[in-house]
């Protein structure tokens, strides 16, 4: 059995030089997780959800505008999800631990439990967390997409991304029937069954999944590229998500913005 | 005994005190009823099983697998094996899963008892339906050019079925695709000899230099295209490679290149011979082929496109021209892609022409990191192509449709109501047509003007192949297969209702015909397939191969196909001819309007055929972020200049008609163009898109490519004007208008290539 | 002083138990008004309860709004109470007597007001009892980590040890209630009265429990502010409430606004009640001076949590603050809020005429209410609103009907349960007064006389 299997700590790395913003991961994390449809009255509401999304950053308007070349004007994509960090500020303020860290370094919410305080959403820096103003519906027949093994939630809880640990949860099962630790390749995104949707999905192969703890897993090697860097560092939350800085043939280095 | 009342307190309390003690030390787990201290998503559920076929929400018909749980379709995935996207998808893709559920899905034929848009339809049984379609069949043999076939580009065994269907019965078969790529044929077929389109080696090219082509959202086969663009930028073992990207409208591929040259709309060609220019001028290029373009005069002949005289008709300024030519060529291997709008003019072949020369200038032809030709398909019935009808051709039968000479016209898996320019007057015709018969499993827009619809199969329950184009650089076929029982198989199996396959169809069709059931000896598209795949497995090479017919069919649709990596293309090209000497400026419908319209295909929903599904239709677009409705990009400067606030609705005036819809101020769109993305404007398609924003298809002038008679969808100018209404226009970004990065601590950080 | 007439017991039972036992009609026209309004606003409560808060203006990132600004000023007007009694009674402040027991009531129904704040503002109502060390059988434990079990606790605490403090300080008025009452009067302040009959060491007990309450609650009062102000301090995420001096910032905050809630109230008292005799202006004058220092000292914590977050300049504060003070429209509410907040009070309260002219102390305190409720607003909303860096994710708010509403409704359930109150027990107490009265002494210091200092059984 694998009693002694050393412990998988899960972590991603997100290479924004190959971003396209094209939204494969966004659409792809609706389907695997159950999100409800974001219709456009919950656009105009300002509560759609989207554990995954693409923030747009313009660059270069004030140059633009000076000399007039539109060519200065940058758009920039990022792809936030939950950071699933170390020393996760959301996590103390949730008054009944409807959010915690599990041995694997995921921050989970257990939906169940949760009260609808909002309190972890406003202590979360990254704005991942989504909760859900609206009573989650379908209509009946696309309750057949619906994914099983993922709970369709209810309204007044938070939401967020999960690392899609239905997914981690299948390959640990494998794993204890195998009694062995699966290969990295298993949880990977270039093909692996348990990789997470979104990483699935990414055309780019941006997003990049896997253990931490294997040393020899791509996201290990990746994470330490000499262009990494964490999302908002300063506030010490020690995320498990690693971004790699953008290439930009304009870029200063010494301004590394 | 008497009982005190001491002794009653003591034993009162003693008893308490056991109670107490036993409920203290009682185990906990035992009472609970439900520990909600676990998520869910701990406990698996029953096991899953994933099939892998082709997807058919796009053009490009990608390998995915299905993930399937108690007979329904749960899950889209990229297929790893399969050559064109090795296991990634688009945002588009995932949408099949919503099309087979949709609520709005017809579950059976629909009849149209009393002619005439708004009569009502009655539901009909597929017996009835199918014997009314062979007995106009049969009837309209005597005169067969009066029946009338409208699909979809078909490619594979679905092209060979119609091709045979169409010629032994002696039927038009016309083929329509809204933003058409007839240019883009017609350049390969002149450039390369080739019918295939080019395999791009973006991955191992030093740079990418693109004009009008959006590779990175909606052309051609953009899962392919940003699969090797993640290479292309970070791959191991390569230097980054360097983008610089040509065109009118700012666009995904534009917002994501090193460089964005905004150019006037359709001197992109001029652009590209300018740069042909610098290059010959330097004999940077491959001597012979600057020779052979040049017609041996050198950069001389040459001299109308110097970058100092084109400098201001392009709007690109001469010394970028050359800098960004001598970096090019400086950066080799490098690839020239051209296509989208830079081909949608009236000049349009001048443009592609010109654009791809600058490749054969280079030598990049078969070359890593250049330009690799397609080759044949395998078997010869997998040659067979229907690629779109250009423009040029579609007046004549509209024509004939309006002087009753068309008595049967079948639409099969295109909506041309909604994608032809309204000018050509196609929907008087359609009502002159005494029997319209539509597949569609939606009401679509030209399903409204139907008398008899036949909802074929969603793709996940169908059978097929797919030649893919273009092609990974090698041989290749995909098979589809259906992954769930139909989701109306319930209706089929009880009540002769549900859904069909198109193919099966049309070789049921076909029996009653005996001209056509020659052409056609099989029963069922299975069988069809089967066939095809026989022959496949007698090829005895490729990524399939088995002793027996039973084992080699299993893992064909197991993997999703058959491919064969060393089967490249033999052709050798021709020697090049010279370039044009003389610039060929494009025309414009529109005189005197200030604004060149820029229609894009949306990058969730495409041309409109996504529209139904909610998840695409609440995919943002990645620039704007805009969901659920039709904007328009206006430059931020001109906004400001003709006090035009976001979701203001600005009424787009063209010479073929008019449409609304809401401001988005881009602070990165030339002042003298404004786009609209396609995709709204549906009457009809189900509750997520009907009645949905604005379809910007319709307002296009006709206006065609002088050489090969496509849509030049890119030629219209509009004037815009404000209605004085405003919106809050839906959008995913918050409140802050065009949000820049903070100072300090931003979130994307950038650095300098190494 | 000057306006102080001599009482006697018995002018001063029939004075202040008049409400008790006649019902004027205003009585019963206030009590209909206020309770079509609490009943719009617990309608307005189960509408949200039943609907969920799509029903509401909040939004992303805006996820904390109306409902707990609000319950940040109840808690904050309920610090008035403890304030009075306990501190002036240690320091044995003789003009507090007719002020202490509606001081202490306020705190009661303010913090009922204020405690279910946190009830609709939460997704699931329904199950807000696991903020509670409850149901460990199922597994469902509270986290101590979160301030959001700390409140609950404070408020809770603090609101016992104000009932028990009230109805100690109570039980020889209700004995008087009981003993001039009939019929079923009679047995519900008996029983309420506990064999109250005014033994000297009835007396002394009472006495000395009074004091070592006033003692324990300090303490809880000034940490049941801080324990609101850490709802917001401890947030790391975002910058607007991510302050160290948020805890004395809040306290005093409280004090300000909860003792300006005091002045309308005895000002109110002091018209329906026709209390002229018991409360005079030399309270309003003692009131306004504790004021203009407590003011005084609330703005400068203010000048400070802005200088503070600024010294650093950080971009995502200064964006922040930059929102808050000089965007429309909240440098309008900031404005209003530095207006009434600060400005008006605080240079009116330092006039001696201002101070004994009731009816502007009466209009001044309800400016100083309206400047501390946009305070927590202006930290609560845009601090949510310019959370980080990720500009492409700030947002804004507006409020909902359902929330307005039920905001608005609040203040009358405050105003419902004091007229309920008064009409059950007297607002002003009777033995304080009479105390007052024997204990009544005036000395000279320099050219005004000052009620006395006296010590006390
Ligand atoms: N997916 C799945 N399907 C299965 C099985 C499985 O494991 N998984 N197991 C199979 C097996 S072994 C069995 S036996 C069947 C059982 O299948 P069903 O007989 O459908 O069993 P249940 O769903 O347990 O209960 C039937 C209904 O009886 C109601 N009921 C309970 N008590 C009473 C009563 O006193 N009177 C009346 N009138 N109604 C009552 C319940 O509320 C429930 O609605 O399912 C079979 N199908
Ligand atoms: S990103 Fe936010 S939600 Fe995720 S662990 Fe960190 S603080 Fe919590
Ligand atoms: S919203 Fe839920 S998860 Fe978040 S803090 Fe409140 S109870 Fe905890
Ligand atoms: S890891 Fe899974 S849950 Fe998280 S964003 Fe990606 S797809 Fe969604
Ligand atoms: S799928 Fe990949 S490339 Fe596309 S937006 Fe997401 S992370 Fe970026
Ligand atoms: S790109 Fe088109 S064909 Fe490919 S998977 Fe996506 S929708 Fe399907």
């Amino acid at each position: 059995m694998v009693t002694t299997r050393v412990r998988h700590k899960w972590g991603m790395v997100v290479d924004l030089d190959r971003c396209t913003g094209c939204q494969a991961c966004v659409v792809a994390c609706q389907a695997e997780n159950n999100i409800p449809i974001n219709l456009e009255q919950h656009f105009l509401q300002r509560r759609a959800i989207e554990w995954i999304r693409i923030e747009r950053y313009w660059e270069g308007l004030e140059e633009a505008e000076k000399t007039g070349d539109l060519s200065k004007v940058k758009a920039r994509f990022i792809p936030i999800l939950c950071q699933h960090c170390e020393n996760a500020p959301c996590e103390p303020v949730c008054p009944v631990y409807a959010t915690y860290h599990n041995n694997e370094g995921l921050n989970v919410q257990i939906y169940n439990r949760c009260i609808g305080t909002r309190y972890c959403v406003n202590n979360c820096p990254y704005q991942v967390r989504f909760f859900n103003f609206w009573q989650p519906t379908w209509p009946e027949s696309l309750h057949n997409q619906l994914n099983p093994h993922v709970t369709v939630r209810t309204r007044g809880i938070m939401e967020k991304c999960t690392f899609c640990v239905q997914r981690l949860r299948k390959g640990g099962r494998k794993e204890v029937q195998e009694g062995k630790r699966l290969d990295d390749k298993e949880f990977d995104a270039q093909s692996g069954m348990f990789a997470p949707a979104c990483a699935r999905a990414c055309p780019t192969d941006t997003l990049v999944f896997g253990d931490m703890n294997d040393p020899n897993s791509r996201v290990s090697t990746m994470a330490k590229d000499n262009r990494n860097y964490k999302l908002l560092a300063s506030i010490g939350t020690e995320p498990n998500v690693i971004y790699l800085k953008k290439v930009d043939l304009d870029a200063s280095d010494a301004a590394t913005h | 005994m008497e009982l005190t009342r001491r002794q009653l307190l003591k034993l009162t309390g003693l008893g308490l005190g056991g109670v107490l003690y036993t409920a203290c030390t009682y185990d906990l787990s035992e009472t609970r009823v439900e520990s909600p201290t676990h998520i869910p998503e701990d406990l698996v559920a029953g096991l899953d099983t994933w099939y892998a076929t082709l997807c058919r929400e796009c053009g490009a018909s990608e390998g995915i697998i299905v993930r399937v749980m108690e007979g329904r379709a749960k899950k889209i995935q990229g297929n790893p094996l399969y050559p064109t996207n090795t296991g990634k998808h688009r945002p588009g893709c995932e949408g099949a899963l919503q099309a087979l559920y949709h609520p709005d899905r017809l579950a059976g034929p629909l009849r149209r008892m009393v002619k005439g848009v708004g009569q009502s339809f009655e539901p009909t049984t597929w017996s009835l339906a199918l014997e009314e379609l062979s007995s106009q069949l049969a009837k309209h043999q005597s005169d067969p050019r009066s029946v009338v076939i409208i699909t979809d580009p078909l490619r594979g065994s679905a092209a060979d079925l119609m091709q045979r269907f169409a010629t032994s019965y002696g039927a038009r078969h016309v083929v329509f695709e809204p933003a058409e790529q007839t240019v883009l044929y017609e350049t390969t077929k002149r450039l390369y000899g080739s019918e295939q389109l080019p395999h791009f080696d973006i991955a191992n090219a030093s740079s990418v230099l693109s004009f009008g082509a959006d590779f990175l959202s909606t052309w051609l086969n953009p899962v392919g295209y940003m699969r090797q663009y993640g290479q292309f930028r970070q791959g191991t073992g390569r230097k980054r490679g360097r983008l610089v990207h040509v065109e009118p409208r700012f666009s995904m591929t534009a917002a994501n290149a090193d460089e964005w040259v905004p150019v006037n709309p359709g001197m992109e060609g001029v652009l590209a011979l300018s740069m042909a220019y610098v290059i010959v001028s330097e004999r940077k290029g491959d001597q012979s082929a600057a020779d052979a373009l040049t017609g041996g005069a050198g950069a001389d002949a040459l001299r109308a496109f110097r970058p100092g005289d084109v400098a201001s008709v392009t709007g690109v300024p001469a010394e970028k021209i050359e800098r960004i030519a001598k970096e090019f060529a400086d950066h080799q291997p490098g690839v020239v892609i051209g296509g989208g709008s830079a081909g949608a003019h009236t000049n349009g072949l001048f443009n592609l022409s010109a654009i791809y020369s600058l490749n054969l200038l280079m030598g990049n032809t078969n070359k890593r990191g250049g330009v690799w030709l397609n080759p044949q398909a395998p078997l010869p019935e997998l040659r067979a192509q229907a690629t779109a009808t250009p423009l040029g051709q579609w007046q004549p039968l509209i024509d004939d449709m309006k002087a009753g000479r068309v008595q049967m016209l079948i639409v099969r898996g295109a909506d041309p109501l909604y994608g032809i320019p309204k000018a050509l007057g196609f929907e008087a015709a359609l009502s002159k047509v005494p029997m319209v018969v539509s597949f569609s499993s939606f009401m679509n827009d030209t399903a409204v003007y139907a008398d008899l619809i036949v909802p074929e199969h969603t793709g996940l329950e169908d059978w097929g192949n797919d030649v893919p184009q273009p092609g990974p650089g090698f041989q290749t076929v995909g098979y589809q297969q259906p992954v769930v029982r139909e989701y109306h198989e319930r209706e089929r199996l009880q009540a002769d209702r549900g859904s069909r396959g198109f193919a099966d169809v049309m070789l049921a069709l076909a029996e009653g015909l005996p001209k056509v059931q020659q052409a056609l000896p099989w029963k069922t598209s299975r069988e069809m397939l089967m066939d095809s795949a026989r022959k496949l497995q007698g090829l005895g090479k490729g990524s399939v191969v088995a002793a027996s017919f039973d084992r080699f069919w299993i893992d064909l649709l197991a993997n999703g196909g058959w491919w064969d990596t060393s089967a490249t293309s033999t052709a050798t090209p021709p020697k090049p001819s010279a370039l044009p000497t003389q610039r060929r400026d494009p025309q414009f419908q529109g005189a005197g309007a200030e604004f060149h319209l820029m229609p894009f295909a949306s990058n969730a929903m495409g041309d409109g055929r996504g529209a139904h599904i909610p998840w695409l239709q609440a995919a943002p677009d990645p620039v704007t972020t805009a969901v659920w409705g039709t904007w328009i990009e206006i430059n931020l400067g001109v906004a400001k200049e003709m006090g035009i606030k976001e979701g203001e609705t600005l009424r787009i005036i063209s010479p073929a008609g008019e449409i609304e819809a809401h401001a988005f101020p881009h602070p990165a769109i030339p002042r003298n163009v404004v786009a609209i993305p396609m995709g709204q404007g549906h009457r009809q398609y189900g509750r997520y898109a009907q009645e949905r924003g604005a379809n910007v298809l319709s307002i296009l002038a006709p206006a065609a490519d002088a050489d090969t008679g496509a849509l030049a969808w890119a030629a219209t100018k509009v004037r815009v004007e404000k209605t004085g209404r405003r919106i809050h226009l839906p959008k995913f970004e918050g409140t802050v208008e065009l949000p820049t990065q903070l100072e300090e601590g931003a979130i994307i950080k950038t650095t300098k290539p190494v | 002083m000057q306006e102080r007439v001599p009482l006697t017991e018995r002018e001063v039972n029939r004075d202040l138990l008049r409400p008790v036992f006649t019902t004027p009609l205003w009585w019963w026209a206030a009590v209909g008004v206020l309770s079509v309004a609490v009943a719009a606003g617990l309608g307005s409560a189960l509408y949200l309860a039943i609907n969920g808060f799509g029903v509401t203006g909040y939004n992303r990132p805006v996820m904390w709004a109306f409902l707990l600004v609000n319950f940040v000023f109840w808690v904050g007007i309920s610090h008035a109470g403890i304030m009075l009694s306990a501190i002036l009674r240690l320091t044995q402040a003789e003009w507090r007597r007719p002020a202490t027991r509606a001081a202490e009531v306020l705190t009661i129904f303010s913090l009922l007001t204020a405690a279910q704040m946190p009830l609709w503002h939460v997704g699931r109502v329904w199950r807000i009892y696991w903020v509670f060390p409850y149901d460990f059988g199922r597994g469902i434990w509270p986290n101590v980590r979160s301030p959001l079990i700390w409140d609950p606790s404070a408020i809770f605490t603090y609101l016992t040890s104000t009932i028990l403090f009230v109805y100690i300080a109570m039980l020889p008025d209700i004995a008087v209630i009981r003993d001039r009452a009939t019929g079923w009067r009679q047995g519900f302040y008996g029983v309420l009265a506990m064999g109250w009959r005014g033994t000297p060491r009835q007396w002394h007990l009472q006495a000395v429990s009074g004091i070592l309450l006033s003692a324990i609650i300090l303490p809880i009062f000034v940490s049941v502010h801080s324990i609101v102000s850490w709802d917001f301090g401890v947030a790391v995420a975002v910058e607007g409430w991510h302050a160290t001096v948020f805890a004395p910032y809040f306290v005093i905050g409280a004090v300000w606004s909860g003792v300006a809630g005091v002045i309308t109230l005895m000002a109110l008292m002091r018209w329906l009640f026709k209390a002229e005799k018991y409360i005079r202006a030399e309270h309003f004058d003692g009131l306004g001076k504790l004021l203009s220092v407590v003011g005084i000292g609330w703005w400068f914590f203010t000048l400070m949590e802005i200088i503070f977050s600024l010294y650093s300049k950080e971009a995502a504060e200064v964006s922040f603050r930059t929102l808050q003070m000089f965007t429309w429209p909240y440098n309008m509410l900031f404005i209003l809020f530095f207006l009434t907040g600060f400005v008006f009070p605080v240079t009116l309260f330092l006039s001696r005429t201002v101070r004994h002219n009731i009816a502007a102390m009466f209009w001044i305190s309800i400016f100083v209410n309206i400047g501390m409720w946009l305070e927590r607003y202006m930290i609560i909303v845009p601090g949510l609103m310019r959370k980080q860096g990720l500009t492409f994710t700030w947002g804004s708010y507006s409020p909902g009907a359902t929330e307005t509403i039920l905001v608005g409704s609040t203040f009358a359930m405050v105003a419902l349960g004091l007229l309920i109150f008064s009409k059950f027990f007297p607002l002003i107490p009777l033995s304080d007064a009479k105390e007052g009265e024997v204990l009544r002494h005036e000395i000279q210091v320099g050219k005004v006389k000052v009620p006395a200092i006296i010590r006390e059984a």
